[in-house]
């Protein structure tokens, strides 16, 4: 309940000031138009050649496009630019402040920043994804959209639980900036489904980035092929990485409190 | 009650040890050699409710060691601190919410906030209620002078004005101990003087406790009475600041003003400086009244005056004396 509020806060306040700045929406704006228009020019090519991409039919790589692009946006808007935040607090020393406050550090870290333009992809991943479900030639039941909600929210922890692991690594080596910079091209393969990829690379964005929870599962809700056996194994490996991470921030944070100068 | 008390308080850090060059980088890569630095050893005191006190000694002397000890940013490595009757290393939110560390070379409040808006991010964080928030922004603004800042974004702001800033944020919760790292550190001397007002002020009305380092003698006079000085990880002197001349400084200063000095000033005492009709001269603190005597017999004095010498000097010197124990 505090934490929402405190969260409401930090919005409120990162989403004030960062309206004042319309260039960046335009900016912003052009450059999810660009990569939105690319992406389609992908599947596009790949349907002039095949009907299936590894048993996916268009409208439902749409989907998994539209998905991707939401994922996307919460990653930009709300994950990364807090991550990068707290890297940067241990490197310049201001980490200190978020130590000394009278919140959970992990929270506090996680909630500053909010970059509101990236907002936009969440219209565009919405449109995609609309568009995706009209052409699809099957119907979609309530409980598919439900499985669709909770898979996609389930994903998109794990893929924070990550980050939150990998930004951690800053209380030891100072430097990790570079590891976020991977995370990203990683997150470019997820705009296709992760079952056309050979299985070593699928088990990565599985189990070591998970990209396949967070956008490949939810697609399946959404077309029709999810099994009861994937939604389980989603939630129970949420609910593993979930405790997983705070371990790792817990231990992270420790070596902070015990070695810094 | 005291409210804050360091019991044999110790902190060593391991530090990796790596030879200078390519080949010793990468030997270290594989087998690393460790050193134990004693940053603070087994340190002890007690601090009042209300007090201000002075935590004094050179870089490296183990100050903000001590501080970060103190707000639970470092786990002591043998010994204990208790703040506000808690074990700061435990980081309890009932304590957190009665502290605040303010450190002069880092910045607390968001760069491309207004002050303002971090102000309101504060009063979520530390729950303050709506009416006393907007009682103490407003008392806030009008002793440091923050009308016109709080609504510009901080990167904004001069370097005194981001410091007022800073302050006013990290106290509108009114901490109970405020923990100062070098407060003025950069700031011109009447950005100086109005830090330590409104400091001095604040803790008076609140009835906060201040510990405070600073490079800069004049914030340890016009703030604390007493003071702590640690060197080389020891607390060396403990006890009023007035007293501090007393204990470590061994000699005074005479300043003699004659119509004609005389031409061997250096039998009086070492001389620190001499003009045509002006000297001063440092006098071991046995011999100052014999000196002055035969000062008075020697020329034809117009003025003289005996004083403490300069608490900057005192404290230098309290910094050469003491070497390093190995």
């Amino acid at each position: 309940m505090r934490a929402m509020r405190l969260l409401g806060t930090h919005w409120r306040i990162a989403a004030m000031n960062e309206l004042q700045y319309r260039a960046n929406f335009f900016v912003q704006l052009l450059h999810s138009g660009l990569s939105l228009v690319t992406g389609l020019i992908a599947i596009w090519l790949v349907f002039q050649y095949t009907p299936s991409l590894g048993g996916w039919s268009q409208p439902e790589l749409l989907i998994v496009m539209g998905i991707h692009i939401i994922v996307g946006a919460v990653l930009r808007s709300f994950i990364e630019p807090n991550m990068r935040r707290l890297m940067d607090d241990v490197e310049l020393g201001t980490f200190d402040y978020v130590m000394t406050k009278p919140v959970d550090p992990q929270i506090l870290a996680s909630i500053r920043e909010l970059r509101v333009w990236h907002l936009v992809d969440f219209v565009l991943g919405g449109l995609v994804l609309g568009y995706g479900m009209i052409q699809l030639s099957t119907t979609t039941s309530a409980l598919d959209v439900v499985a669709f909600g909770a898979t996609l929210l389930a994903g998109v922890l794990m893929v924070y639980c990550v980050w939150i692991m990998i930004t951690s690594t800053a209380f030891r080596v100072v430097r990790s900036q570079e590891v976020l910079n991977l995370f990203e091209g990683f997150y470019q393969t997820g705009r296709w489904p992760v079952t056309i990829y050979p299985v070593w690379l699928r088990g990565t964005l599985t189990f070591v980035i998970p990209l396949a929870f967070a956008i490949t599962v939810p697609a399946e809700a959404l077309s029709d092929r999810l099994s009861a056996a994937t939604v389980v194994l989603a939630m129970s490996f949420a609910v593993v990485i979930v405790v997983v991470s705070r371990a790792v921030w817990r231990m992270n944070l420790k070596h902070y409190s015990g070695a810094s100068a | 009650m005291p409210v804050v008390s360091v019991d044999s308080l110790t902190k060593t850090f391991r530090v990796p040890v790596r030879e200078s060059g390519l080949a010793a980088s990468v030997r270290s890569l594989f087998n690393r050699e460790f050193r134990h630095v004693e940053a603070v050893k087994a340190i002890d005191f007690t601090i009042e409710p209300g007090e201000i006190v002075g935590f004094l000694g050179p870089n490296g002397a183990g100050k903000t060691t001590t501080l970060k000890m103190l707000t639970g940013l470092l786990y002591p490595t043998s010994g204990s601190a208790s703040v506000l009757d808690h074990d700061p290393s435990l980081r309890e939110r009932e304590l957190l919410k009665r502290l605040a560390l303010i450190m002069g070379n880092r910045n607390n409040l968001n760069w491309d906030l207004p002050a303002l808006d971090s102000y309101e991010l504060q009063r979520a964080i530390y729950e303050i209620p709506k009416d006393q928030y907007a009682s103490r922004v407003e008392s806030f603004v009008e002793l440091l002078d923050l009308g016109a800042l709080i609504d510009k974004p901080v990167r904004n702001l001069s370097l005194g004005e981001r410091m007022k800033v800073e302050i006013g944020g990290a106290l509108l919760h009114h901490p109970e101990v405020l923990f100062l790292d070098e407060p003025t550190l950069g700031l011109d001397v009447t950005m100086q003087q109005r830090i330590r007002t409104f400091i001095k002020e604040h803790s008076r009305k609140t009835g906060a406790t201040v510990m405070l380092t600073s490079h800069y003698m004049a914030d340890i006079v016009a703030l604390c009475e007493r003071v702590i000085v640690i060197h080389h990880g020891r607390i060396i002197y403990d006890g009023a600041l007035s007293n501090l001349a007393d204990q470590f400084a061994g000699y005074k200063t005479i300043t003699v003003t004659a119509e004609q000095l005389t031409p061997s000033m250096e039998s009086y005492g070492s001389v620190m400086s001499v003009a045509a009709q002006v000297a001063t001269v440092r006098v071991a603190r046995a011999e100052v009244s014999a000196v002055a005597r035969r000062m008075l017999q020697d020329m034809s004095v117009l003025d003289i005056s005996i004083a403490e010498p300069p608490i900057e000097d005192v404290i230098a010197d309290v910094f050469d004396s003491s070497e390093p124990e190995t």
